[in-house]
C-alpha cells in the first residue's frame, strides 16, 4: 500500500493559523425529501418490498449528494441489485433466528452466543460495505478493520457491558476501532486520545440520571400524599421519565460526537464540531412530537432537521489542499452484511 | 454536439479539473487546457439522476466527470434509467406525493383494521400448542408470585364452581388443558382472565358479586373463548406485525425518534383486544345455549361488573383507555342472543 501523497503537516498548533475553514453545508429541502421519501415508500408497498433496495439507494444518494464540503457531495455508489441480495439473506437469518427463540424458549439464552460470534463480522462488513460506496471527489473511502480485530475488542471488553456502568469504556474502545480502521483512499483517519470527554460525558449523564430518578421518586411520594391511586400520577412519571431519558441521550449524543470527531484527522484535515445537548433535546422532542402528531409523515422533515442542525454545527479545517487524495486499491464487498447488522441495529455511529 | 461543463477526477486522486465536454454521436470529447481525451459512448456508465444533486459520469479506468447540466446529460443518454428515470419524475411533482400519501394511508389503514389480525390469526396456526402453554405457564408465574392468592373460598363452593367450568368445557376436543383457578387477587376486583394454554383465573370477589352461578358460568364461557381463538397468542402477534410494520414505514428516524411511532401502535392495541372481546362474548353465547344456560346471564353479570366498577371508581362510565367496549353493547348483544335462542 502506497503512502498517503499528502504532506503531513506540521504539528497542529501551527496548522492552525494557515487552516482553510471549509463549512459542512448541507442543502437538502424537506419538501423536495418528502416527495423522495414518500413516493419510494409507496413503490416499495406496491412491490411488496422488493422496491425497498432501491428506495434505499435512492434516499442515501439525495441525502449524499446533498452534503457538500467545499461544493463538492459525497456519493453513494452502492448497487440497490446488490442490496436486495443481502436483504434476502437478511430475512431469512432474522426468519431462523426468531424462529429459535420462538419454537424453543428454554434455550433463549443460547442465542447470545450467535450475536458474539457474528455480531462482529455483521459490523465489520457493513462498515466495509458503506465505507467502499461511499467516495467524495471520486476518491473512495474504505473500512479496513478486520473480524479478528473487531472479536478481540469484543472478547476483551465485551464483560464491560454486563457490568451496565462500565459500558461507556467498551463503546469507546469500538468506536475507537471504527474511526481508525477507516480511510479515504490511501489517508488513514487519525484519532487522538478521546477517551476523557467520552468517559465523561456518560459519567455526567449518569449523575443526571441519578439526580432525576431521585426527583422522580420524591415527587411521586409528594403527590402520593395528597391525591392516592390518580391515573395521572402513573401518566405524569412516565411522561417525565420519557422527557429525562431525552434529556440524557441528548446530552451524551451532542457529547460523545463533539469528542470523537474533535479527536479525528484525515491527512490534513480535521473537524470542529459544537453540537449543543440543550439543541438536540429540542430537536428530538420537536421531531417526536411531530412524528407522533402526523402519525409518522413527518418523518422525512424530522430526518433533514436532524442532519442539516448536525451539517451546521461541523466545521471542517485543512491546512492544505484537498486535491492530494489518493485512490487506493480496495476490494468490493456483499451487502449481506450491511443488512443483517441493520435490522438487528447493530451501528456503531461515529 | 451536446456541449455541457463538467469536473474531471482522473480516478487516481481527489484533484479536480474543470473541463468542457463535447459529446458526439459516438464518443465524447472532454477538453481542458493540457488534457484531452475521447471516450466511446458505450464505456461511460452515467448514474440515474437525483433531485438537486450532481450527476456523475463513470468513465474508464475509474475517472470521473460530474456536472450540474442534467439537460445535456439526458439529451446525451437518452435512454439510460429508463425505470429510475420514471421514480425521479414521479419525485419531482406533488400530485404523485399527494397520491403516494393517499396510497400508504389505505395501506396502514387496511394493515390496521384487517390484514393484521387476518395475518396474526394464520400465524397464530402455526404455533404448537406446547408453545401457548409455555407462554401461559409463564404469565401464570407471573400472577401467582406478585398478583394472587389462592382463594379463600370455602372448599364446598371451590368445588362448585369446578363443575360448573368442567360442565362448559366437556367434550371440547382441541388440546387445551383448561383448568379453573379461583384465586385472590389485588388490585383487580372483581374479574376473570384467561392465559394461553388453558389457564383460567376467577376472583373471589367476582364470585361474590354474581347473583347466581350461571352469571358465573357466563363468564368462565367467556374466558373460555379467550382460550380457544388463541387470542392471546394472537394479541402478541399484532403488536410485533404492528411493531414491524411501524418500523417498516416510518422507522428511519434516529432509533429516540422511532420510539414515536410505539406510541400510536399501542392504542390501537387496545381497539384489537374490544374485537376480541366481542368474539369471546359470542363463543360465550353460543357455549352457553348449547350447555342450556341463559345468554341473558351474561348481561346480568355485565351490569353487575359495570356498576361495581362505577361506585368504586365513583365516576362516570365513560372509560375512554378501557380495554372494554362499551358495555351496554355487549349487554344488548347478549339480550339478542338470549331471544334467538
Amino acid at each position: 500500500m502506497s503512502q498517503p501523497s499528502i504532506e503531513r503537516g506540521a504539528a497542529a498548533g501551527t496548522a492552525a493559523t494557515a487552516a482553510r475553514r471549509y463549512p459542512i453545508e448541507f442543502t437538502a429541502g424537506t419538501g423536495e425529501y418528502f416527495r423522495i421519501w414518500i413516493v419510494n415508500l409507496a413503490l416499495t408497498v406496491v412491490t411488496l418490498g422488493i422496491y425497498s433496495a432501491w428506495a434505499k439507494v435512492r434516499k442515501r444518494r439525495y441525502f449524499y449528494g446533498h452534503t457538500r464540503i467545499d461544493g463538492e457531495g459525497f456519493e453513494y455508489r452502492a448497487n440497490p441489485v446488490a442490496i436486495l441480495k443481502g436483504r434476502l439473506i437478511a430475512v431469512v437469518v432474522i426468519a431462523a433466528y426468531y424462529g429459535a427463540g420462538h419454537f424453543a424458549p428454554q434455550y433463549q439464552i443460547l442465542l447470545w452466543i450467535p450475536i458474539i460470534i457474528f455480531g462482529p463480522w455483521l459490523l465489520v462488513r457493513s462498515l466495509a460495505f458503506n465505507a467502499y460506496n461511499t467516495a467524495y471527489r471520486n476518491v473512495r473511502f474504505r473500512f479496513e478493520g478486520t473480524y479478528k480485530g473487531c472479536l478481540r475488542v469484543v472478547l476483551t471488553r465485551g464483560w464491560l457491558v454486563l457490568t451496565g456502568i462500565l459500558y461507556p469504556y467498551f463503546k469507546h474502545r469500538m468506536i475507537r476501532f471504527v474511526a481508525e480502521n477507516h480511510r479515504y483512499g490511501t489517508a488513514r483517519f487519525e484519532v487522538a486520545d478521546f477517551k476523557k470527554p467520552f468517559i465523561s460525558a456518560y459519567a455526567n449523564a449518569f449523575g443526571l440520571g441519578i439526580l432525576l430518578v431521585g426527583a422522580l421518586a420524591i415527587s411521586i411520594i409528594w403527590v402520593g400524599t395528597i391525591r392516592t391511586k390518580s391515573p395521572l400520577l402513573f401518566v405524569g412519571t412516565i411522561v417525565l421519565f420519557y422527557v429525562g431519558l431525552f434529556l440524557l441521550f441528548a446530552y451524551i449524543r451532542a457529547r460523545t460526537t463533539n469528542a470523537i470527531w474533535s479527536a479525528v484527522r484525515i491527512g490534513p484535515m480535521r473537524f470542529e464540531p459544537s453540537l449543543r445537548a440543550r439543541d438536540l433535546m429540542w430537536l428530538y422532542f420537536g421531531n417526536l412530537l411531530a412524528i407522533v402528531l402526523t402519525l409518522g409523515f413527518a418523518t422525512p422533515w424530522a430526518v433533514v432537521r436532524a442532519m442539516r442542525y448536525r451539517a451546521s454545527k461541523t466545521t471542517a479545517f485543512a491546512s492544505g489542499p484537498l486535491d492530494g487524495f489518493a485512490q487506493a486499491e480496495a476490494q468490493q464487498v456483499g451487502a449481506a452484511g450491511e443488512e443483517v447488522a441493520d435490522f438487528f441495529d447493530i451501528d456503531i455511529a461515529l | 454536439v451536446i456541449e455541457f461543463d463538467a469536473v474531471y477526477y482522473d480516478g487516481r486522486t481527489s484533484a479536480r479539473t474543470p473541463v468542457r465536454v463535447r459529446g458526439y454521436t459516438l464518443a465524447i470529447e472532454i477538453a481542458a487546457e493540457g488534457l484531452r481525451l475521447e471516450i466511446p459512448l458505450a464505456k461511460v456508465r452515467v448514474d440515474p439522476p437525483v433531485s438537486g444533486t450532481r450527476r456523475a459520469l463513470h468513465l474508464p479506468d475509474g475517472a470521473q466527470l460530474q456536472t450540474d447540466d442534467h439537460a445535456a446529460v439526458e439529451r446525451l443518454f437518452p435512454s439510460a434509467h429508463a425505470f429510475e428515470g420514471w421514480v425521479h419524475r414521479l419525485e419531482r411533482r406533488w400530485p404523485y406525493a399527494l397520491a403516494a400519501i393517499a396510497l400508504i394511508a389505505a395501506f396502514a389503514w387496511w394493515s390496521v383494521v384487517d390484514g393484521l389480525p387476518r395475518a396474526a390469526k394464520i400465524a397464530a396456526g402455526f404455533v404448537p400448542v406446547a408453545v401457548e402453554v409455555n407462554i401461559g405457564e409463564q404469565a401464570l408465574d407471573f400472577f401467582e408470585r406478585n398478583v394472587c392468592q389462592p382463594s379463600a373460598l370455602p372448599p364446598a363452593r371451590q368445588e362448585a364452581l369446578q363443575r360448573r367450568f368442567a360442565a362448559l368445557t366437556k367434550g371440547l376436543d382441541d388440546g387445551y388443558a383448561y383448568r379453573l383457578l379461583p384465586r385472590a387477587c389485588r388490585g383487580i376486583g372483581a374479574n376473570a382472565f384467561a392465559l394461553p394454554g388453558g389457564p383460567v383465573v376467577i376472583t373471589d370477589a367476582l364470585v361474590k358479586l354474581a347473583q347466581n352461578d350461571d352469571q358465573i358460568s357466563a363468564v368462565l364461557a367467556h374466558e373460555i373463548g379467550h382460550v380457544r381463538g388463541r387470542h392471546g397468542l394472537r394479541l402478541g402477534l399484532q403488536a410485533a406485525g404492528l411493531a414491524a410494520l411501524a418500523a417498516a414505514l416510518f422507522g428511519d428516524a434516529t432509533s429516540i425518534t422511532s420510539l414515536a411511532t410505539t406510541l400510536p401502535t399501542a392504542l390501537l392495541q387496545s381497539g384489537y383486544s374490544r374485537e376480541l372481546e366481542a368474539e369471546a362474548d359470542d363463543y360465550a353465547f353460543e357455549r352457553m345455549r348449547k350447555v342450556g344456560l341463559p345468554p341473558k346471564a351474561f348481561a346480568q353479570i355485565m351490569q353487575l361488573l359495570e356498576k361495581d366498577r362505577a361506585s368504586k371508581t365513583g365516576g362516570t362510565s365513560s372509560d375512554y383507555f378501557s380495554t372494554h367496549p362499551a358495555t351496554a353493547k355487549r349487554i344488548e348483544r347478549a339480550l339478542d342472543a338470549d331471544r334467538s335462542r
